[in-house]
């Protein structure tokens, strides 16, 4: 893997664009992929933000201006690509984003791309009863083992503010999962 | 037993303090694991990540002619908001009609008075207007005659030399 500050330059430069911009889709597809997965949940819909997310970086280079990791920029756009879609799902549906949580989790048993058994599909319905916040890092620091100061840049938020939201996520879901 | 005597008889395996703390961190990494599952059993079309690239940059090659199409939005916008402002423009600045009385309708200033609380009582009315100035067909709908009025009068007075004022009465 080349150092972040040559692929951005070569990004932003039309001859090495396509190559760097390969580079950079294969660095990042799978991580920035479970990502968008654990906000939509199913395949076909993590495709398609996954696409317009890497559409967007690729559009909006030039604007990049360093002050964030390049990792942590993408994962914040792929994370309101992600939340802006479920908004735009729910409002087609006309419900609210509760009742879509809802209904997402208990369309994971006909999903043919999940093959959890009853345990993780009641461990996703714990983490789709939880506030968005709580959500998010939950799944950031549970299961993409980001650390705490990056998950912050990513979203933003105080490393405090984070660590109460994760310790509260655990608590509840415990308590959820115990309760099934 | 004497007193002071600790040893209560009580004994415990050997080695048992020595690896307490193994086994007790050994515990709550099992606890720890079995609570919350670390797989979400999520699958993946197989060769997904494959053709994504791919994938991408048609997207991408595709794109412009969405933009175009934007673009020619825009002259519509510009076209409309132009309309709008001509429109504005016109309704604004056109000179204003002086009113006068005679323009309006009658019914219109009749529905005025009655509408409005003007606030003036019947006296002050009377001051403002000079009743010398007003005849009897001002304030009357319909017009009476002389006929009818002579008519009144012989019908309704006994005495009509009740009707002779004298002049330098007033």
């Amino acid at each position: 893997m080349i150092a972040e500050q040559t692929l951005i330059a070569e990004l932003k430069q039309t001859e090495t664009q396509a190559k760097a911009f390969e580079m950079l889709v294969n660095t990042y597809k799978e991580r920035l992929y479970w990502h968008i997965r654990r906000i939509v949940l199913n395949h076909d819909d993590t495709d398609d933000v996954l696409q317009n997310t890497f559409i967007k970086v690729y559009k909006n280079i030039h604007n990049f201006k360093g002050e964030s990791k390049l990792y942590s920029w993408m994962y914040r756009i792929a994370t309101n690509e992600s939340l802006t879609f479920l908004k735009s799902k729910s409002k087609k549906l006309g419900i609210n984003n509760a009742e879509l949580q809802e209904t997402m989790a208990n369309n994971l048993k006909a999903d043919v791309y999940f093959e959890g058994d009853e345990i993780q599909l009641n461990l996703q319905k714990a983490i789709a009863s939880l506030p968005e916040k709580q959500k998010l890092v939950f799944n950031m620091k549970y299961f993409e083992e980001l650390k705490y100061e990056e998950i912050s840049s990513i979203l933003e938020t105080s490393v405090g503010g984070l660590k109460a939201s994760y310790h509260l996520a655990v608590k509840k879901i415990e308590a959820f999962l115990k309760n099934e | 037993m004497k007193k002071g005597d600790k040893n209560s008889g009580f004994k415990i395996p050997e080695d048992y303090l020595d690896t307490f703390n193994d086994n007790l961190l050994n515990k709550i990494a099992s606890e720890d694991q079995s609570s919350i599952p670390k797989n979400e059993g999520f699958k993946i079309p197989e060769r997904y990540f494959n053709s994504l690239h791919k994938n991408i940059t048609s997207k991408l090659e595709e794109k412009p002619t969405k933009i175009i199409t934007l673009k020619s939005y825009k002259k519509y916008y510009y076209s409309a908001i132009s309309v709008a402002a001509v429109l504005l423009l016109f309704f604004t600045i056109q000179p204003k009609k002086s009113n006068n009385i005679s323009d309006l309708a009658s019914s219109e200033i009749d529905a005025y008075f009655e509408d409005t609380d003007l606030g003036l009582s019947t006296y002050e009315i009377a001051e403002v207007i000079p009743v010398d100035d007003l005849e009897l067909d001002d304030v009357l709908e319909t017009t009476i005659n002389d006929e009818d009025i002579v008519n009144y009068l012989d019908d309704n007075i006994d005495y009509i030399n009740e009707l002779n004022i004298e002049s330098d009465e007033y």
